[in-house]
């Protein structure tokens, strides 16, 4: 994929977009494909738990960085992990590591990683930005695009967007949504990609951009982690089921992976679509990465706080 | 999906994915309404199911009833007779008694 450069420096191509946005699914297909494969991995996810690496099952090299999104709580561990790897591709791993290739938490701003990369006084020397991919959801973009700020910081900081999710959306909307991020971001490439696989972009004629309103500052997305113990499969399912029909709109995403009696099922929502759960093999060394933790989910959105999520879920759930 | 009645319209819900066998869905089934039952009796509704009809049914103190697909489709049902979203972290669901 990436060329060797000549100043020796390593590429870094950072891949963002908004939670759910398809970013691992995304990965998982280049991975297949052949790209990125002499890239060292670096999954960095702002929860906790960690479950992005479960679907990138045959890299080569990779490095989960939870608990802390890489933009802010969670930036001096991630410039401290960049080090590592460049400093192993200069030494024990000389001429094996082709480059790097972060996929970041739903909720950073690759701008402000790219700006911390330029910031570090090593990593700056040792490290190029390739490219900053940001995948955008062709289903809700839109929506994100006029309610979170995040979101347009995203598109705003991409070299190149990607529609990811296109075969789902009505036509229409996407050809909007198209127009609407090369007015954000005009400078950048745009394309569409259905699990990882280039697609045409509907036409635009005669469309115009949808209408964004001006954004005001709003509550801050925060994710929660919670016990949920192993076993109660239908207990957790129809709360979950509840939460996210009432509140689909503040709950942006969930996570986890729960044992069921058809197997452990890695679970993950975007606001009110459920994804169909995937049963993952229960021999932990056929993942990548660290092992999941079952029976923990994680809730990412707003207006949640701990204490409510444990005592709702003790009186309807355990 | 039945041509007569054209049910069910989606092939299945997602809570479905815990069980494969078909007892185990029977059983996943009878142990969800109770779960379903816990949430919605902070607002005074009752869900039923009887394992043969398909889908759930929901009844109101007031005597109103509706046959709904599934999960999703009762929680909706449910909102809209409680006048509210049948929301696990608000202070309705959370309150004593």
């Amino acid at each position: 994929m990436a060329e060797p450069r000549s100043d020796g420096r390593l590429p870094l191509t950072i891949l963002g977009g908004f939670l759910g946005a398809g970013k691992s699914t995304w990965l998982r297909h280049q991975l297949h494909d052949g790209r990125f494969v002499r890239h060292h991995v670096l999954v960095n996810e702002a929860a906790e738990t960690p479950v992005d690496n479960l679907l990138l099952a045959g890299v080569g090299r990779i490095t989960v960085l939870a608990g802390g999104c890489a933009c802010c709580t969670g930036l001096p561990a991630l410039l401290a992990a960049l080090r590592g790897i460049c400093d192993e591709a200069s030494g024990r791993d000389a001429g094996r590591v082709a480059g790097i290739l972060l996929e970041t938490s739903g909720l950073a701003d690759p701008g402000r990683i790219a700006a911390a990369i330029a910031g570090d006084p090593v990593l700056t020397r040792r490290l190029a930005v390739a490219q900053v991919l940001v995948l955008v959801d062709s289903l809700h973009g839109a929506s994100q695009l006029t309610t979170e700020p995040l979101a347009r910081a995203q598109i705003e900081a991409a070299d190149a967007l990607v529609l990811t999710k296109p075969v789902q959306a009505d036509p229409e909307t996407l050809a909007r949504l198209a127009l609407t991020l090369r007015q954000i971001n005009p400078a950048a490439a745009l394309s569409a990609a259905e699990q990882g696989v280039p697609g045409p972009l509907p036409p635009q004629d005669g469309l115009r951009p949808l209408d964004l309103p001006p954004l005001a500052a709003r509550e801050p997305i925060l994710p929660h982690r919670l016990e949920v113990g192993n076993g109660g499969w239908v207990a957790l399912s129809t709360w979950l089921s509840a939460l996210i029909q009432a509140r689909g709109d503040d709950i942006v995403r969930i996570k986890g992976v729960v044992r069921t009696p058809a197997g452990r099922l890695l679970l993950q929502s975007v606001r009110r679509v459920v994804q169909p759960p995937e049963i993952l093999p229960d021999d932990n060394t056929a993942l990548a990465g660290p092992p999941p933790e079952e029976g923990v989910i994680v809730l990412i959105g707003r207006f949640m706080d701990a204490d409510r999520l444990a005592r709702s879920w003790r009186r309807f759930g355990a | 999906m039945c041509s007569a009645c054209g049910f069910p319209a989606a092939p299945g819900h997602w809570t479905d994915a815990g069980a494969q066998t078909p007892g185990d869905r029977l059983r996943l089934r009878f142990a969800r309404l109770d779960a379903v039952n816990r949430l919605l009796a902070p607002y005074g509704l009752k869900a039923w199911d009887d394992g043969a009809t398909p889908g759930l049914q929901l009844f109101a103190p007031g005597g109103q009833r509706e046959l709904v697909p599934d999960l999703a489709a009762l929680l909706d049902a449910a909102g809209r007779m409680a006048g509210q979203p049948i929301d696990p972290l608000s202070d309705r669901a959370l309150a004593d008694g």
